[in-house]
């Protein structure tokens, strides 16, 4: 691990392993459907075989790569909280961190779409008076996220400073 | 509501003129385009349906007026309107930020002006228009001496508040002279200069002069835009007073704006290229709660200095931060290796920070050095590109609240840029708590 992202302090806390599911299920149905797509128009635009082959190849490596990919984005999620900021890293190409002072947020969302409550995984999200502030957690256990809203919460009320 | 409608209060109304403000260009335009006809006694069925249309706004307007009322209640500013159905707003005096007061053209010829309300939590603006503007004026001493009593804590709001003694000092006034000359060393104006001279060239070079009547509407346009900025910071004054910093502008339409300091997020002094050769520089600033700042309308609200002396305007800064300026020595640049992502902005970027504010310079055509004291951070970024990586650099940014101040140290080398992030977060906590020390 290299030093500029590396924890402060602590561990990094790392997200749950059901995003990396979550993705990799929608990715395993993109493909299936691409696949189910490339071998009907094969048929009916009667190109010979090897085509067919040829495009179920590159669609299976291209899969690959994005399971690959699913695998490496979710090791790099990564969240420490610390007694008066909450720091976040993500990203394994383009990396990104960002320290968040629990007295500077405004508000904190906890959001679960269809897919991810099938999987039992929620985001928090942390709002500051700044747009740019991009304090996100993505994958986060159910029983973790609210736990982290409420300690976040609680935290903000009692560090609060005005603008 | 107990009953309210049918007690008698102490309300108030708008100004009777208001409907003849509010339709004032649609009944020029009708009188200006029929009264010819009129006067032959021939109106056509256009200009009786502009007529009948002008009379129908004009009765809406008066009854618009009839129910619009406001008054002050408790510790909430209370307007009540609408002809149909009835919309009662209340806004909390305790929470109001900023009055501001202006006067758009129409209104200036009538003595009329507009009561702008800036509200804590709500996002948008609460409005009064119109009234007279010495009944404008009074209304935003009682209103601020008002919040100012409430805020306090104190029971008795009808505690005078001695605003009107103290004076206000003018901090500076920009001459028409050095505002027209600033304009027209914008950078707006030479790119349209630069176009105009490439169609003329295009011209001879083709020989034929379809391309120059591309020219007008692009000169026009240039003009117009280089007009209502003249327009629009015609007359900049700021002075201090009791309520913080007083901005007064305009040539037609007069703004006056006062900047609370206590809601000062950052400061941005920008030097565009053709300027600094002057040594002139402009001034502005973020404002909790301040929105994007847009330029249509002449100068942004953010603006404190359109154009002045570049240590005119590190005088002002340093005033409304209450420090001094960080010294340039504070200042430092990107690893020399940077200049293989940025080979020209490499050299005017620098990023420091002193016991009092965080600061950065950057940009080559405009040069835009932004300062945000310590306190005022909101959150600390890092990020690393793919290319940023193999050579060792990373940017720090750091979060402001909406405004044109914008802080970031782009290309640093990257260890630093970490021990950075973690020297600012120390240095913007203890800021804070002392802050807040102070506050309680």
């Amino acid at each position: 691990m290299d030093e500029v992202f590396a924890p402060p302090g602590n561990e990094w806390r790392p997200v749950s392993s059901a995003l990396a599911r979550m993705r990799r299920t929608v990715l395993a149905g993109a493909v299936l459907v691409l696949a189910v797509a490339v071998v009907v128009v094969v048929l009916t635009l009667d190109v010979p075989l090897w085509v067919l082959a040829a495009a179920l190849v590159v669609l299976l490596l291209a899969g690959g790569w994005g399971w690959w990919l699913i695998g490496r984005n979710a090791r790099y999620w990564g969240y420490a909280e610390r007694d008066e900021d909450l720091y976040i890293k993500h990203g394994a190409l383009y990396r990104r961190l960002v320290a968040v002072p629990y007295g500077r947020m405004q508000y904190v969302d906890v959001t679960a779409g269809p897919l991810e409550q099938a999987y039992g995984i929620a985001t928090v999200h942390l709002h500051t008076a700044s747009p740019h502030t991009s304090a996100r957690i993505p994958g986060l256990p159910r029983d973790e996220a609210a736990r982290l809203r409420d300690r976040l919460t609680s935290l903000g009320e009692a560090q609060a400073a005005g603008l | 509501m107990t009953q309210a409608p049918s007690r008698e209060r102490d309300y108030r109304r708008l100004s009777p003129l208001t409907p003849l403000v509010r339709s004032f260009i649609f009944l020029v335009a009708v009188v200006g385009s029929s009264w010819q006809s009129a006067l032959h006694g021939e109106l056509g069925p256009i200009g009786w349906l502009l007529l009948a249309l002008a009379l129908a706004g004009l009765v809406y307007g008066g009854a618009s007026w009839l129910r619009t009322k406001y008054w002050i209640e408790a510790d909430e500013l209370r307007v009540d309107t609408g002809v149909i159905g009835r919309q009662s707003r209340r806004i909390r005096i305790d929470r109001l930020q900023g009055i501001d007061i202006g006067q758009p053209f129409v209104a200036r010829l009538f003595g009329l002006a507009e009561l702008r309300m800036d509200v804590a939590g709500s996002g948008r603006e609460g409005s009064l228009s119109y009234l007279k503007l010495s009944e404008a004026q009074q209304l935003k001493e009682l209103l601020l001496a008002r919040r100012d009593a409430v805020r306090a804590g104190t029971a008795q709001p009808e505690q005078r508040v001695d605003r009107h003694e103290a004076p206000e000092r003018l901090l500076t006034k920009v001459s028409p002279g050095m505002l027209a000359a600033s304009i027209a060393l914008s950078t707006e104006t030479a790119m349209s200069l630069l176009g105009a001279a490439l169609l003329i060239g295009l011209a001879v070079w083709a020989d034929s002069l379809a391309a120059v009547g591309g020219l007008f509407p692009v000169l026009i346009g240039a003009g117009l835009v280089a007009f209502r900025r003249f327009s629009g910071a015609y007359g900049f004054t700021v002075t201090e007073g009791p309520a913080g910093l007083q901005v007064r502008r305009g040539l037609f339409d007069l703004d006056a704006q006062t900047i609370a300091l206590p809601r000062l997020q950052g400061i941005t002094i920008t030097e565009p290229l053709l300027w600094r050769r002057l040594g002139w520089a402009r001034l502005d600033v973020s404002l909790a709660g301040g929105g994007r700042g847009d330029d249509r309308h002449g100068p942004a609200s953010s603006t404190v200095l359109p154009v002045g002396q570049r240590a005119l305007a590190d005088w002002l800064a340093a005033h409304l931060l209450g420090e001094p300026l960080p010294a340039e020595s504070a200042l430092s640049r990107p690893p020399a290796r940077a200049r293989w992502v940025a080979p020209i902005g490499r050299r005017f970027m620098a990023v420091g920070a002193d016991g009092a504010v965080i600061v950065a310079r950057e940009g080559w055509l405009a040069r835009r050095t932004h300062l945000v004291p310590h306190a005022r951070v909101q959150s600390l970024r890092l990020s690393q590109g793919p290319v940023q990586r193999l050579l060792r650099l990373a940017d720090l940014h750091v979060d402001s609240p909406p405004g044109p101040v914008r802080v970031r140290g782009r290309h640093r080398d990257e260890a630093e840029a970490r021990a950075l992030l973690e020297s600012e977060s120390r240095t913007s906590r203890a800021a804070r708590s002392c802050q807040a020390g102070d506050r309680s």
